[in-house]
């Protein structure tokens, strides 16, 4: 209960704040009527306590995939310095997969930087997170050079964002029959009749939502009308007999062969077809038939291959509210205790900034998923990979009292109701389609209808989108912000003898990721963080780790040939300062450099004296 | 049906020279003169390119009239996946030479042409195989794309150098106190790892000929290319193997393969030349069983070099926030791992569990055919021992099996005799449990140095899931003590002095520029996976008759007996059975269960809704026996008298047929 008085209290204080403000105003009003002649206040000239925006953008509405990509051209064109709008390939239908890169030149070319790579949309009919990717886009823009953090981060990182990854799969969701259409539109020949995407669904009545069909047959049928609301149709009980049959999704038999609907576009799992754990159609269903197969997976992988900056992911998928990490099968087995205090840190801030959203990982927690964009991120490319399923309905009620009520079974915003009394009541009933009569060739005369459209549910409602566009944008940068920077920090010198020195160099990662993960140094799948030294006439004598600098003791000797070039496999944990002890002979100074792939580069020169 | 006449097979001329070996333009061109001497026969095409600019061939080799070459039941011939295997593109030549020249002479090669397709991809490695043939031989098995195999930052900086210039690449062994090898009592130009347990004393150290480039303190560790195609397939595949490529199916070559295979689901065999093999050793899976051998040795010296600058250096760290406490040592261990993960949320109730698994061992139905093959195989090619093999891991033709879902087999393509039985040993050792690749240790600081290094280099999965992880093997572990057989080093010496064959460098002493004085020597590469170019014709012919047994096997699917009988107003019961006359069924269990042969189709030509009763209109067999199996459809239908009723039969690898129903 201690919790939930905190912001029940800072809501009293804010509405009591916004009363005396408008009882202030109407006194003023009076004040003003009554009083002699005075020019009224020009506020117009004063700066607005809002801020004022370059780009206004709709964050209340779907975007289809021309949309997506005109907006991106907007703010390209606004932030011509900053963006640089990009396609990672073909989809199989030939749509462009777009993105932005969002970097600061000034700060450096993106490459050099720590990067996070934001994409979306891989399941054709999870779209909500392009709307997240356009929302990141436009807030980083819009108040660089307002808010120092954004300024900051926006400085120091570089943004890789693609907000649908599965274009073909997102139009067929807007424009076609794609309800509940994870896909790509590659055919497949689900059916094995030798033909190819040959009867997908159709929607006969032409309201752009693919509905079920129930044929009216009293007494016989296995449903009836709810009695709590007539618009639920409820499965009748053993031995009772209803007055509808269903018959399926609304479609026709295109192919001639008796069943309806049976063989649509593509039907595989483009989020199935990564390199990671990929296993076979018989292990995985919808894996494809060798790893990168699909045109989109293998543009998102030639990508993140060709930039192995890229030390934070996020793939936005819909819904649950979940923060998900790998691994996805239980058979990895978990991953490197270092490893999972990073997720777990992360992961958990995550939750409390994420109402209704859960840290979990993908095998315990959702399902298995074998081939999955974040073991490909976490165990191939060395990537801290997260996927958020975007939206819980749990959020439709979202407050505690509200939540108490939806545990009575009566109430009208039970779950078995709740959808019906949102519609009802926020939605204005326009998200339930009404049984309507039709004729089918099939199956004669039916119904078609009782379906909530395929925004309902899985999306949120459009007035609720920019929340979960701002929130999850800010998880997604959090773990940006968290992503490995190195810097070098206390420098020590001294002599030990003629031109003899002892060195010590501070080695420091702030943040909460390793420059190498503990599984991509076992897999050896990132190059090694480089300690390199360099000086005129410099002659290495011996370089250790100095366990405490604080407390004097043996430094354990770095055993490698080269100590010019340190290797150094395991990278550099996070939230951590490390101290290197250099024994040289040389004179002048010498240039200490830290070399990460993914956690940049620092360099200091260091005079010996 | 299963009658074949072999006696009749004549030993055909072939106009392409099978007393050389072939590298990427002669081969080349031999491939385009064998398909422009008859074009009815031959198509070829260039399936890809490599990264240093060959195509990858693929020939097409069946008479074209007839039945679409696509709807035919097909063998896939597919060699050279690894790049120093130049054997199988010999043969795989030989073998479509045969084919197209025996077409107008021999019955059972026109039936075969006439009635099935022959793919034949020759030389999946061009880049690799090259290789053979340039000034200074070293194997490669790799195609050419740079890897980075020991993980350093730095890509193919230390490759080999022709220390004595003899123009191949062999060995240095080197006294050296600590060295764990021995001069072999077997053969005093072999070498072996000591055996503690029998008294045995090391004291030479073993390095593959050339110089530390980079100065890390290991002899050849990244080397140019690249990536063993033949573990870059996806069954088993080994992950993050320093030779299994960066992902699976991540090189160009593989992907070439994979889609024509995929484009092809015509192919209803597959057969690969390779360095593994399933066809002649009975056991079908085993691999060299030898303690230590002279020709891939580096591979698992070197393992070492991926471990410099792991953890162990780490005291403890300066942390602050706790990320470093854990940073070093105990990371990998499983129990480390478990007690720090609380992980995110716990399990969800009711679990899951681990759901299917893939398949690793040939399913039981499957097993008399792919024996009954294998028993034909040794009986036509006259083979019955093989050589030098590798155990697969990420191979092709298990692919092939596992999941494309054909039979696929792998042969080297030649043999050696058999070795010696192991010396007191009544049964011998079981082939089966050969080790997946001779795991010699770390052959110089590295083992001191990497302390767990040896645990660390563990495979990623939990239980059943596939070979390990390449080189990395247990650090230290020693080789099976007892009752060896006698060793491919052996076999292979034997087997050069019977035949007179230059395929070995006498060990010569050489003063190195880091290790002093050392001796150079050991077998040449090349000689110890292909024999000599006089033995291909030979081993050829054998193939050829192999490859006329194989394609006689396929499935063939037909209706046996169709009927339309009138049951008045307007009602008609029509019947029909399938049979499949082939040897194989239409699908293996494998293909069914990997759900990559499509079923078969039964499909009567009527609108769904004049079908009364009986089967469906349109009908998936998923799998029908061969020799003779049968299925029957009934269906009772309305229809018109005067018309007819197309029945239809559709099938993926046995071929398709038609009928026609005359409603009286």
């Amino acid at each position: 209960m201690k919790k939930l008085f905190k912001p029940t209290a800072t809501l009293v204080l804010l509405t009591a704040l916004m009363l005396l403000e408008s009882s202030g105003l109407s006194a003023q009003n009076t004040a003003a009527a009554a009083a002699p002649a005075r020019p009224a206040a020009d506020w117009s000239r004063t700066p607005t306590s809002e801020p004022t925006y370059k780009v206004r953008l709709d964050f209340n509405r779907w975007h289809d995939v021309a949309d997506l990509q005109a907006d991106l051209r907007t703010l390209e064109k606004a932030y011509p310095k900053f963006l640089k709008y990009i396609s990672l390939g073909k989809s199989y239908g030939g749509r462009d997969i777009a993105g932005i890169i969002l970097n600061n030149p000034d700060t450096g070319a993106d490459t050099t930087k720590p990067a996070m790579y934001i994409e979306a949309n891989i399941h054709g009919n999870e779209i909500q997170g392009g709307e997240v990717c356009l929302y990141t886009i436009w807030y980083l823009m819009e108040n660089y050079g307002k808010i120092p953090r954004i300024t900051k981060l926006v400085d120091e990182r570089a943004f890789y964002i693609v907000p649908s990854v599965n274009p073909d799969g997102r139009d067929y969701f807007m424009h076609g029959s794609g309800q509940g259409a994870r896909t790509g539109h590659l055919p497949l020949d689900e059916d094995n009749d030798y033909l190819f995407d040959e009867d997908g669904p159709e929607d006969l009545n032409g309201n752009g939502v693919i509905e079920q069909i129930r044929k009216y047959v009293p007494g016989q049928g296995t449903h009836r009308k709810s009695a709590a609301d007539p618009r639920i149709l409820e499965a009748v009980k053993p031995g009772e007999f209803g007055d509808y049959v269903l018959l399926g999704v609304e479609g026709i038999d295109h192919d001639g062969d008796g069943r309806v609907g049976e063989d649509g576009p593509g039907g595989y799992d483009p989020n199935r077809n990564f390199a990671s754990d990929w296993q076979p159609n018989y292990v995985q269903r919808g894996a494809m038939e060798y790893p990168f197969q699909l045109p989109e997976a293998r543009a998102v992988n030639d990508f993140l291959l060709a930039h192995p900056n890229v030390a934070g992911l996020q793939t936005y998928h819909n819904s649950g509210g979940m923060i998900l990490r790998s691994p996805g099968a239980e058979s990895i087995g978990e991953y490197p205790a270092a490893d999972v205090r990073v997720y777990d840190e992360i992961g958990r801030t995550g939750e409390r900034m994420l109402p209704y959203y859960r840290y979990l990982i993908i095998w315990s927690g959702l399902y298995t998923v074998h081939g999955g964009t974040t073991d490909w991120g976490n165990d191939t490319l060395g990537i801290l990979s997260f996927s958020n399923e975007l939206w819980n309905v749990g959020q439709y009620f979202n407050s505690p009292e509200l939540k108490e009520q939806q545990r009575d079974p009566e109430s009208v915003i039970a779950p078995r109701v709740a959808n019906n009394f949102f519609n009802d009541k926020l939605e204005f009933g326009d998200e339930l389609t009404e049984w309507k009569a039709f004729k089918h060739p099939q199956f004669g005369d039916v119904e078609i209808g009782g379906t909530f459209k395929k925004t309902f549910g899985r999306l949120p409602p459009r007035f609720m989108n920019e929340e979960l566009c701002h929130r999850n944008m800010a998880f997604s940068l959090y773990q940006a912000d968290e992503m490995p920077q190195m810097a070098i920090g206390e420098t020590k010198v001294e002599k030990i003898a003629d031109g003899v020195f002892k060195l010590w160099v501070d080695l420091n990662n702030p943040k909460v990721t390793p420059t190498i993960l503990a599984k991509a140094a076992l897999n050896n799948v990132v190059p090694p963080d480089l300690l390199t030294i360099d000086g005129k006439g410099l002659e290495v004598l011996a370089a250790s780790w100095v366990p405490n600098k604080w407390r004097p003791g043996v430094a354990p000797m770095i055993d490698q040939k080269d100590l010019k070039r340190i290797m150094v496999r395991n990278g550099h944990p996070g939230r951590t300062i490390r101290t290197v002890q250099y024994l040289v002979r040389g004179s002048g100074s010498v240039s200490v450099t830290y070399a990460t792939v993914k956690g940049g580069t620092v360099r200091k020169v260091i005079a010996l004296q | 049906m299963m009658v074949i006449a072999l006696g009749s097979l004549l030993p055909v001329r072939a106009a392409t020279d099978f007393a050389k070996y072939h590298n990427y333009d002669e081969l080349s061109a031999a491939l385009k003169t064998a398909v422009a001497a008859h074009p009815e026969l031959a198509k070829i095409e260039s399936i890809g390119r490599t990264r240093e600019g060959r195509e990858l061939w693929a020939v097409e080799i069946a008479n074209r009239t007839g039945t679409p070459v696509d709807s035919r039941p097909a063998l896939l011939i597919a060699a050279n996946l690894e790049g120093d295997h130049v054997i199988g593109s010999e043969l795989a030549l030989y073998l479509a030479d045969f084919l197209l020249n025996a077409y107008a002479t021999d019955a059972a090669v026109k039936q075969r042409l006439d009635h099935s397709v022959i793919y034949v991809v020759p030389r999946l490695n061009p880049d690799g195989a090259e290789q053979m043939f340039a000034p200074v031989k070293a194997l490669r098995r790799s195609n050419a794309t740079p890897f980075d195999a020991d993980n350093d930052g730095r890509t193919d900086e230390d490759g080999p150098e022709d220390l004595n210039g003899d123009g191949v690449i062999t060995v240095m062994r080197v006294k050296d106190p600590k060295g764990p090898y021995m001069i072999s009592p077997e053969h005093p130009k072999l070498m072996k790892r000591a055996d503690p347990a029998k008294g045995e004393a090391g004291g030479w150290a073993l390095h593959p000929e050339g110089i530390d480039n980079d100065g890390d303190g290991f002899i050849n560790e990244d080397g140019p290319g690249g990536v063993d195609l033949n573990r870059n397939f996806m069954h088993q595949y080994p992950y993050f193997g320093a030779d299994a490529g960066r992902y699976m199916a991540s090189e160009t070559e593989t992907r070439a393969m994979l889609e024509y295979v995929l484009k092809h689901r015509n192919i209803a065999a597959i057969l690969s030349f390779g360095e593994s093999d399933n066809l002649i050793a009975a056991a079908g899976r085993a691999g060299t069983a030898a303690a230590i051998n002279l020709i891939d040795f580096a591979e698992a010296s070197n393992a070492g070099a991926r471990r410099v600058g792991l953890a162990v250096d780490f005291g403890g760290g300066a942390g602050r926030g706790g990320f470093a406490a854990a940073a070093a040592g105990d990371e990998s261990t499983p129990a480390a791992a478990a007690a720090g993960a609380r992980g995110a949320q716990a399990p969800a109730a009711g679990g899951r569990g681990p759901g299917v698994q893939p398949a690793t061992t040939v399913n039981a139905a499957d097993t008399e055919y792919l024996n009954t093959i294998a028993t034909k195989y040794r009986e036509l090619t006259g083979l019955s021992s093989s050589g030098y093999t590798r155990a697969p891991a990420g191979a092709f033709y298990e692919y092939g099996y596992y999941q494309y879902g054909v039979p696929s087999f792998s042969t080297p393509g030649w043999g050696l005799p058999a070795g010696a039985p192991p010396a007191g040993s009544a049964t011998g050792a079981p082939e089966g449990e050969a080790v997946a690749r001779p795991a010699a240790p770390p052959v110089d600081a590295a083992a001191g140095r990497a302390g767990g290094g040896g645990q660390r280099g563990g495979a990623r999965g939990g239980p059943g899931r596939g070979a390990g992880r390449g080189a990395g093997g247990v650090a230290g572990a020693a080789p099976p003590a007892a009752a060896v057989p006698e060793g491919i080093d052996l076999r292979l010496l034997k087997w050069m002095e019977s035949e007179k064959i230059d395929g070995f460098v006498d060990w010569t002493p050489f003063k190195h520029p880091t290790l002093g004085d050392v001796e150079i020597g050991g077998f040449k590469p090349y000689v110890t996976v292909n024999p000599p170019a006089e033995k291909i014709a030979d081993l050829g012919a054998g193939h050829a008759k192999f490859v006329v047994y194989l394609t006689s096997l396929f499935p063939k699917i037909a209706f046996a007996k169709t009927e339309a009988t009138a049951l008045g107003g307007g009602l008609y019961r029509i019947k029909a059975e399938i049979e499949n006359t082939g040897y194989l069924p239409t699908a293996l269990a494998q293909g069914v269960l990997a759900r990559s042969v499509k079923p078969s189709m039964v499909q009567l030509g009527v609108p769904p809704e004049s079908i009364l009763t009986g089967a469906e209109k349109t009908n998936s067999i998923p799998t029908l026996a061969g020799s003779g199996g049968r299925m029957a459809f009934e269906w009772v239908i309305k229809g018109k008298p005067g018309t007819s009723i197309p029945l239809k039969l559709v099938s993926q690898k046995s071929g398709t047929d038609s009928a026609t129903l005359p409603l009286k």
